[in-house]
């Protein structure tokens, strides 16, 4: 995606226009972070919570050729009828668990989108015309489950509560058909923390 | 129909979600259509098509090999068909150019046999975890001397499961390497799909048939009789060419009927081989001729045209040779342009400018930096074209 596509809105269907996320019919998703942070999971949880909702998902990933660290997304489109073009055309809520995510992909953001990011690696994130939630998500994992890892499937929580895409019941299915096996109260638990997050207490503007 | 679906692999695609990986979707329909044999050697964007493999087949009974190289790999699928076995191997471009001498052989030993070219971008090493078309001519003449060739192209996770079929189909009844093309964004997507479903996927050349007589097909006529090792009687098998004995010959006439039969079984069953979708037929002034990913983005275009009242049809190729001859034709005769978006210098667009120009204009539009091209692109073209070609 460049600068010049993300301004064409190519995709974006009328009826859609300043409308919640919840309610919209298509819906473009970038999750942003670097290599190890399971940011490709999240994704695929997230795609397969919105597929149990009935929706048409397609999920598609860019990341180096690098096993760890370097850059790594995940991009998920949740859409009413079936996806035709597979990637991205801007971002209607962007999740950046990194600040370098966060710097590279802000442009791409619609008007009337969402921007979630984590404030323990980013003290004051980019200004754009989205509602902007900042949240320690890391921290807050590890107070929840004692183990930074788990800050993925709290930020998923968090994203589901704040935006009301998917029903949770759908991402608490799909969380424990996705994650490792004997680690499913854990991320159950960070999960939940996240959902409960009160939007006003984290709001950026 | 019955299908030999693999319970295990089905138990871990989330009954509820159907969430599938293209890769994966290979690898069921490949389980689904009778392929018990898969030799390879892992590659990126194409190695989960064979992790699949290796962890599946054991369980219904079929032999997984994983072999030192991609020569190994096809010429231990090339011995597995010979016995009779229904083989496939999965790679990506570099593994691919390793294999070109043996797909010649397959194709004169008359050896039925799937290989899936998982497209990254080259040449050589090229760029691994980046999407391309740049194999679609290797495709066709990778091998030497004048061999028949059908190449598929799947552009999203229920082509990847039916193509598979097809191909398997296609292999078993003209006894011949079949190539099915991806690249990696329809490999490693994730898309909502139910193989259940697959027959809502119709195409309007009118689908394969999944049904009467699908895993083991009749062989179309102009096929020699099989030499099957392991049975009675003493098969010969050779890349040279030969009789109906199996055994060599220089004898010209024998060597051009030889060759002859080999091009022929391919190209006079283009109305069987061929597999298309025309989108908004005979409505369009112009026509979007697409393939693989960016045939989704010339869909998604034709969605775009539509709203600004722009006259489109697509022409959606799922069957990129034997050339669809017929169908290009008659596009060609209607429109005042073809333009044909893909993910290298303009191959197809060569191909079908050879079949369409004394109808019409072909227009290539070729992209190489390792993006897929984006609807809007392709109707900011189409809106700077339009117009500028009368029709003839």
């Amino acid at each position: 995606m460049t600068d010049a596509q993300a301004q064409t809105d190519g995709m974006v269907i009328a009826s859609d226009a300043g409308k919640p996320l919840a309610e919209r019919h298509f819906l473009e998703v970038r999750f942003g972070g670097s290599g190890g942070q399971g940011v490709i999971l999240m994704g695929v949880i997230l795609a397969v919570a919105a597929t149990r909702d009935h929706r048409y998902v397609v999920q598609t990933q860019s990341y180096g050729p690098e096993a760890r660290g370097g850059y790594s997304r995940s991009d998920v489109i949740i859409a009413r009828n079936p996806v035709d073009y597979p990637q991205l055309t801007g971002i209607d809520l962007l999740v950046a668990l990194s600040a370098e995510a966060a710097q590279k992909y802000t442009g791409f953001v619609r008007s009337h989108g969402v921007f979630i990011f984590d404030s323990g690696v980013l003290a004051t994130p980019p200004r754009i015309t989205a509602d902007t939630y900042g949240v320690p998500f890391a921290k807050l994992a590890l107070e929840a489950t004692g183990r930074a890892q788990t800050a993925n499937i709290l930020t998923l929580g968090a994203v589901v509560g704040l935006t009301g895409i998917i029903s949770p019941d759908s991402l608490e299915k799909a969380v424990l058909s996705m994650v490792p096996k004997g680690t499913e109260e854990m991320n159950q638990a960070a999960m939940r923390r996240g959902l409960e997050l009160d939007g006003e207490e984290w709001r950026v503007r | 129909m019955e299908l030999w679906h693999s319970h295990i692999l089905r138990e871990t695609i989330d009954q509820d979600s159907l969430l599938v990986q293209g890769n994966r979707a290979c690898a069921l329909g490949a389980l689904d259509s009778g392929v018990r044999f898969f030799a390879g050697y892992p590659i990126t964007p194409s190695s989960e098509i064979m992790e699949t493999m290796a962890r599946e087949l054991p369980l219904v009974g079929g032999v997984f090999l994983q072999m030192e190289d991609e020569i190994a790999s096809i010429c231990a699928c090339i011995g597995a068909s010979l016995t009779g076995e229904v083989a496939m191997t999965a790679t990506s471009g570099p593994g691919f150019s390793l294999m070109q001498e043996a797909i010649g052989y397959a194709a004169v030993a008359e050896a039925p046999l799937v290989v899936v070219d998982v497209m990254r971008m080259g040449p050589s090493t090229g760029r691994p975890t980046t999407p391309s078309q740049g194999d679609v001519m290797q495709a066709r003449w990778g091998t030497h001397g004048d061999h028949p060739a059908i190449v598929l192209a799947a552009s999203n996770v229920a082509d990847m499961y039916r193509l598979t079929m097809a191909a398997v189909r296609f292999a078993q009844r003209f006894r011949t390497p079949v190539t099915l093309l991806a690249d990696e964004v329809v490999g490693h997507m994730r898309e909502s799909f139910a193989p259940e479903l697959v027959g809502r996927y119709r195409l309007t050349s009118g689908d394969f048939d999944f049904t009467e007589g699908y895993l083991r097909p009749d062989m179309v006529r102009e096929v020699h009789p099989p030499h099957t090792l392991g049975r009675k009687g003493h098969p010969h098998v050779t890349g040279l060419i030969h009789d109906d004995t199996g055994f060599p010959t220089n004898d010209p006439k024998k060597s051009e009927q030889f060759l002859l039969q080999l091009h022929d079984k391919v190209v006079h069953h283009r109305d069987e081989l061929c597999l298309y979708d025309v989108k908004n037929e005979g409505k369009g002034r112009v026509c979007i001729v697409a393939y693989g990913s960016c045939a989704r983005s010339a869909r998604a275009a034709l969605k775009l045209a539509k709203e600004e009242g722009l006259p489109v049809e697509v022409l959606h190729l799922y069957t990129l040779f034997p050339l669809p001859v017929e169908i290009i034709q008659a596009v060609a005769r209607r429109c005042e342009f073809i333009l044909i978006p893909e993910l290298n210098l303009g191959q197809y667009a060569r191909e079908v400018r050879k079949m369409a120009e004394n109808w019409t204009t072909v227009i290539s539009m070729g992209k190489i930096d390792g993006t897929l091209i984006t609807p809007r692109e392709i109707l900011d073209r189409l809106e700077e074209l339009i117009g500028k070609y009368e029709s003839i």
